[in-house]
This record gives C-alpha cells, structure tokens and sequence, in this order.
C-alpha cells in the first residue's frame, strides 16, 4: 500500500472510530436536520401540487444548513493539544488529509440527508418512491461538491476571528451553483420543472464537482502552509 | 533592514496624466453615449444605459480575474506586493460591479418590466459578485495577517471558476439576456470609446488602491520597528 492510501486510511479510521465512540457530531448534525425539517414543514405544507413544488428547495436548504454544521466540526477536534500541527508537520501527505476529512464529511452529509429525505416525503405527502436513483444521485454529487469546498476552507476558519460566521458566509456563496442545479434538477425529476432533463443538471454538479476537487487539492498545500 | 518595511517600495510619483486622461474621458463617454450615439429604435434612451453597462461588467469580470490570480500568485510566493494588488483588483472589480447590479435593473425594468429577473447570467453575476463581496469583507474586518490573507486568496482562487459558469449560463440555459446584440457602426464607436475609457479609470483605481494598501503596510511595519527601537 502506497504511503498515500496508508495515511488516508489511518485519518480516515481515527476519525469514524472517535465518531462511533463520541457520536457528538452525528447526533447533533442528524438533530439540526430533523428539527429544520419540521420548521420547514410547518412554513411550507399546502395543497399537494405546492408541497410537490417546495420539496427540491428544502431539501437543498437541509443539505447546505446541516452540512455547514458538520464541516465547521471537521478540524475543530484537532485543534485540541495542537493535534492539526502535529499531523501538518508529520511527513504525511496532506492530500491524504484532506481526502480523508472530505471523505468523512460526505459520508456525515449522506447520513443526515438518508434522515431527512424520507422525513420530509412523509410531513409533506409526496411520494418520492419512484425517484430513489434521481433523487440519489443529485444529492450525492452536491454532498461531494459542499464537501470539497467547505473542508480545506474549514481548516482556514478555525484559527480565524468568528468562525461560526465566517465559514457559512465563504462556502454558501461558493456553492450556489451546485444548490441551483440540485434544485432544478430534482424540480426537473418530480416533473415542476420543465427547462432541462435532471440528467443535464445533475452533469453540471459532476463539472463544478471536478473543477472545485482539483482547485481545492492544488491548493491545499498552501492552505496549511504555516 | 526590517523585512515588512523593505518588501514594500511603492512610486511616489502621482499618476497625473492617468487622472487627467480619466477625467476628460468620462466627459467624453458622456457626450458619446448621450448626444452623439444614435436613438435605438425599440428600446429607445434606455439602451444608452448598454454603454456604461457592458464596459462595466467586462472590467468587473478583469478585476475578479486579476484578483483570482494575484491571489494565486501570494499563495506560491507570500509576497505582499502580490496580495495588495489581489485587494485592489477586487476592490476596484467590486466597484465596477456595483455599476453593473446598478445599470443592470435600470435596463431590465425598461426591457422586460421588471427591476430582476432570476435569468442564468443575472444570477451568476450576483451570485459572483457575493463571492468577492465576502472576500472583501473578510479582508476589511478579518485583521490584517497572514491567516485572513491566505484565507481570501484560496476564496479568490475557488471563487473564480465561478466565470465560468456565467459563461455557460447564456449557451446551455439559454435565459433571455441579450447576447451578440448587432449594433450600429456609430453605436460600436461609442461602446469601444466607453470601453477604453473605463479601461483608464480602472488602472488608475487599481493603481491607487495598490499604493494606498503598501503605504498602509509600510506605515504598520515602520510603527512596529519604532516602538521596538523605543521599548
């Protein structure tokens, strides 16, 4: 095994094993999720063509809100006892690291949204049965993209001044372009839409995904070059 | 010497010619774009709204760019020199895009009877426009260090594939913005003078704004070397 695959794989085992064992983050961001779901329920339920017609927005609200959540917590761990420093100044690879900590705040973005999808599709009385694979695939890749561009810059907001604010008000704007096209595409699956086929959207999120990811590992070495 | 305060040799030379050049070309841009530009037929005195416009938005683009590679640049060598002029080209890109925000719903409300219209290239330039707003506003109140600094340029560099996006908008959403609009010879005279004006303005500002941000640098590390002297 290559020295990158064995780092990535030891970051990437220490922080699902302190997840399973704290379960502090996971529970908080599933608990964020759930509890904005509800608020959204109550502000948008209507008649059945309407619910049909906000799903795709509350959705990509719940994905960007808890996300946020979850990637402001990605390297706050590891400012206890200095341990980001230790693991910049260990010969490991930092792509490693970053592939890791993206590959964890996937994962945690998937996890809420596997919560709230069907929690939204059962307050708001549509049935979203027949659109698993869609619906699936949009929500994947705009959880790659908000995992790419919010990760390298979560390590940048953690020594900043205000970093509960500064981050949602850098990654937000960053990933608007995937939030319109998850939004239009799952408009487009559930038939409100009828600008593009969500295939064409979802090949959007798929460039911004490959455009953001290769900015993001070019850049990292300098992000965390002091 | 100190290092801060011998990175930093801004010309003290004031670029008088650029001012003056300036001002006389917004004199002209107005007498081109008001009294010698021809009457557009369907839009009528709206239209001369597309000469400050459209120079407006192509610098604002230039500003963004410049300031995405500016910022590039500081993140490979952490010069200053490199970030102020980062600063500047998006402070002054800013600037020019408020002109576009500001023009922009003038036309639309004259074109399409409304002040916004969630059309792709509208939609992308605000949503670009967001980004170097946020970049400005973190290195206005985030504390001038080396942290905030890298923090803006990898904003700036993420940032910038954005134009991109405003470019495909027009080609696959196919909004309504108008695009490759035919104009008349006098009307392409007036458009490109425009254009060449706000060219000026725009390095003369980026300029000043680059010497204001090395003298203020130079001015903190000749501070800090004083009160060293002093303690």
């Amino acid at each position: 095994m290559s020295p990158f695959w064995r780092c990535f794989m030891a970051i990437l085992e220490k922080d699902v094993k302190i997840e399973l064992r704290s379960k502090e983050t996971v529970a908080t961001v599933v608990l964020f999720g759930v509890v904005l779901t509800f608020l959204f329920a109550f502000g948008f339920i209507g008649d059945p063509q309407t619910n049909l017609a906000v799903i795709p927005g509350i959705l990509w609200a719940a994905l960007l809100l808890s996300g946020a959540l979850s990637i402001g917590r990605t390297f706050a761990r590891e400012q206890e006892n200095s341990a980001f420093t230790a693991l910049a100044l260990s010969p490991t690879p930092r792509s490693a690291i970053l592939a890791a900590k993206v590959i964890v705040n996937i994962v945690m973005i998937l996890g809420v949204m596997l919560v709230i999808t069907p929690l939204i599709a059962v307050l708001m009385h549509v049935d979203l049965s027949g659109h698993v694979v869609g619906l699936s695939s949009l929500i994947t890749l705009s959880a790659i993209g908000f995992a790419l561009v919010g990760t390298p810059l979560s390590i940048m907001a953690v020594g900043a001044r205000f970093p509960e604010v500064l981050l949602p008000m850098v990654v937000f704007p960053l990933v608007t372009p995937v939030m319109i096209c998850g939004v239009r595409g799952s408009a487009a699956l559930l038939g409100t839409s009828v600008d593009l086929n969500y295939m064409a959207w979802a090949q959007m999120i798929l460039a911004f995904d490959i455009m953001i990811g290769l900015g993001a590992f070019f850049l990292f070495d300098w992000m965390v070059s002091e | 010497m100190n290092n801060r305060a011998s990175e930093v040799t801004p010309s003290s030379k004031t670029p008088l010619l650029w001012i003056i050049l300036g001002a006389a070309g917004m004199f002209l841009a107005h007498y081109l774009v008001f009294i010698y530009a021809p009457m557009e037929s369907t839009m009528r005195a709206a239209q001369r709204i597309f000469y400050f416009h459209l120079p407006s938005a192509w610098l604002c683009y230039i500003g963004f760019i410049m300031c995405a590679g500016w910022s590039l640049r500081y993140l490979m060598t952490q010069k200053s020199e490199h970030d102020a002029l980062a600063l500047a080209s998006a402070e002054v890109g800013l600037t020019f895009g408020v002109i576009v925000l500001t023009t922009g719903p003038l036309w639309a409300r004259a074109a399409w009877g409304v002040w916004w219209k969630w059309e792709p290239r509208l939609t992308t330039m605000a949503i670009l426009f967001l980004i170097f707003t946020c970049y400005w506003v973190i290195r206005s109140f985030g504390g001038d260090n080396s942290g905030t600094r890298r923090f803006g340029a990898v904003l700036a560099v993420l940032g910038a594939p954005n134009i991109f996006f405003v470019h495909i908008a027009v080609t696959r959403w196919r909004g309504d913005h108008p695009n490759n609009v035919g104009l008349e010879p006098e009307m392409r005279v007036v458009l490109y003078s425009c254009l060449l004006i706000f060219i000026i303005i725009f390095s003369l500002l980026v300029r000043l704004r680059y010497r204001v941000h090395m003298d203020e640098r130079t001015a903190i590390a000749l501070s800090r070397r004083l009160s060293r002297i002093g303690g």
